[in-house]
């Protein structure tokens, strides 16, 4: 823990900013969970839930960036406690997409309640979501902790979520393939397993931040990326 | 939302022919910090002044208008200065203690305001005033040794200590920091954050650093006018007046 500081208003100021981001992250970690149960159980009202609860994500990112903007203005923040606040408002940021894919999530499962299930896909996508707020679980304790390791294992994790995304991708394929009715189904699907993927890659963006916030420093680029299915269908590819 | 201590209204003031304070109408807030920002000449300081009727002691000053605390008029021909003054604590720019003891530079308001009937009450008095302004552990093996023997901030914070002695309701405060270092600094503010549970505080700084930090309400002057005055928050991230955004992004001086 770092020490505290003279102006016992700034640490308030500083915890308050960081209790809004706990609750910003528990609210899109129910929506992960929610979507994809009301995916698998064909749950609509489930899903119209998750799709009102969107709002009170947005409005935490709004309040979040005022905050961040008065903070910055009435207390000039520079070192450790100037990344903290950029690190806010970088991470508002990523939690409020992550709502947004579980809204847009929810409001597919309600048109696709009304078709034919394609495979075990649901399940699939569930246990990839559910991995995804894992991962976004821990993210935010490694914030709160400042524990690097953490987040550079949540970073790691990432891949995994890719190699679902790649597998559900290729399953997709061959489900079109062989019934072109199942198309509209599969594209819905395939959108949600690309929302899911994106969601990963936000989380992983957050345990940047938090390496950042630590060290001062973002981490390069290095990572192994496989989301193959970019270069799906290239000649010799 | 906090009671309205102090109410000014139309305040004008005249240093001979100049007019330093133009209708100048606010409201200040009981238990709050409320911060005067504004370019040298602005009449800040001038309007700090009139609160505990300072300018009183300089022959040319004229005041017009009112100025009321718990809505009596400062100004009235009944109302005593020396009382006021003990009601309306004043800390200046720097630290001034007496060449006295640090006990007796606490003690000396609260004798002259026969505010203690006897030792044991005025102990209390000194202690408490010295727990208020965050010296007593720093002072108390020490009451007899002369408060000038203090450091900056030491001293400035035995300042305030002489300033709540009197048991006052308001603390005026001119440029209470700008002749101590960050970390002194950074003690009194956190000590001026405190206070306001107890006084209605009103501090006039060049810093505007400062004003963001300590204070709730920021009223900007400028070449004697109010322009603006407003939730702290409010004045520094979204301030509606063009002069005070001028002033406050090192626009204008």
């Amino acid at each position: 823990m770092q020490d505290l500081h003279i102006a016992s208003a700034f640490d308030r100021d500083l915890e308050d900013i960081t209790a809004l981001i706990m609750k910003m992250g528990g609210l899109v970690e129910s929506a992960i969970l929610n979507s994809a149960n009301s995916l698998v159980d064909r749950d609509v009202e489930l899903a119209a839930k998750v799709r009102a609860g969107d709002k009170a994500i947005d409005a935490l990112e709004i309040q979040i960036n005022e905050e961040a903007a008065r903070l910055i203005a009435l207390r000039a923040p520079v070192g450790g406690d100037l990344r903290t606040v950029l690190s806010v408002m970088k991470i508002s940021h990523n939690l409020e997409r992550c709502g947004d894919y579980c809204k847009n999530l929810a409001k597919r499962t309600t048109v696709l309640a009304e078709m034919p299930p394609i495979g075990g896909s649901s399940n699939a996508i569930r246990r990839m979501a559910r991995e995804v707020e894992r991962m976004l679980k821990d993210v935010l304790d490694a914030y709160i902790q400042r524990d690097t390791e953490l987040a550079a294992d949540v970073r790691a994790r990432d891949t995994e979520i890719d190699q679902m995304y790649n597998a559900l991708f290729r399953e997709f394929l061959t489900h079109m393939m062989e019934d072109p009715r199942n198309i509209t189904a599969c594209m819905h699907l395939h959108f949600i397993a690309k929302n899911i993927e994106r969601m990963g890659d936000h989380v992983t963006s957050i345990a940047e931040q938090v390496i950042y916030v630590v060290s001062g420093e973002i981490p390069d680029e290095d990572r192994r990326k496989l989301d193959r299915t970019s270069f799906v269908g290239k000649v010799g590819g | 939302m906090d009671e309205i201590k102090i109410s000014a209204q139309d305040v004008n003031v005249f240093y001979g022919e100049t007019h330093a304070l133009q209708d100048v109408n606010v409201k200040i807030r009981d238990n709050t910090v409320t911060a005067f920002i504004g370019p040298s000449g602005c009449g800040k300081s001038t309007f700090l002044r009139c609160i505990n009727r300072m300018n009183d002691t300089i022959e040319i000053c004229r005041v017009k208008g009112d100025i009321l605390i718990d809505a009596e008029d400062i100004y009235d021909r009944q109302v005593d200065p020396v009382q006021l003054r003990a009601k309306v604590g004043m800390v200046f720019q720097k630290p001034n203690p007496f060449p006295k003891s640090i006990y007796d530079n606490v003690a000396y308001g609260p004798r002259i305001h026969g505010l203690a009937r006897n030792k044991p009450e005025l102990d209390e008095i000194v202690e408490k005033s010295l727990r208020r302004a965050a010296l007593w552990d720093e002072a108390k093996d020490r009451l007899g040794q002369p408060g000038t023997g203090l450091s900056g901030g030491q001293q400035q914070r035995l300042c305030i200590a002489r300033a709540v002695a009197t048991a006052p309701e308001v603390l005026l405060m001119d440029e209470p920091c700008s002749a101590l270092d960050p970390i002194a600094t950074a003690q009194i503010e956190e000590l001026i954050d405190e206070l306001r549970q107890n006084y209605c505080v009103v501090i006039v700084t060049h810093s505007m650093q400062q004003a963001a930090r300590v204070s709730q309400h920021t009223a900007f002057f400028h070449l004697g006018h109010l322009v603006e005055y407003g939730e702290t928050g409010q004045i520094f991230t979204n301030p509606q007046d063009k002069r005070t955004e001028s002033y406050i992004t090192g626009r204008i001086g």
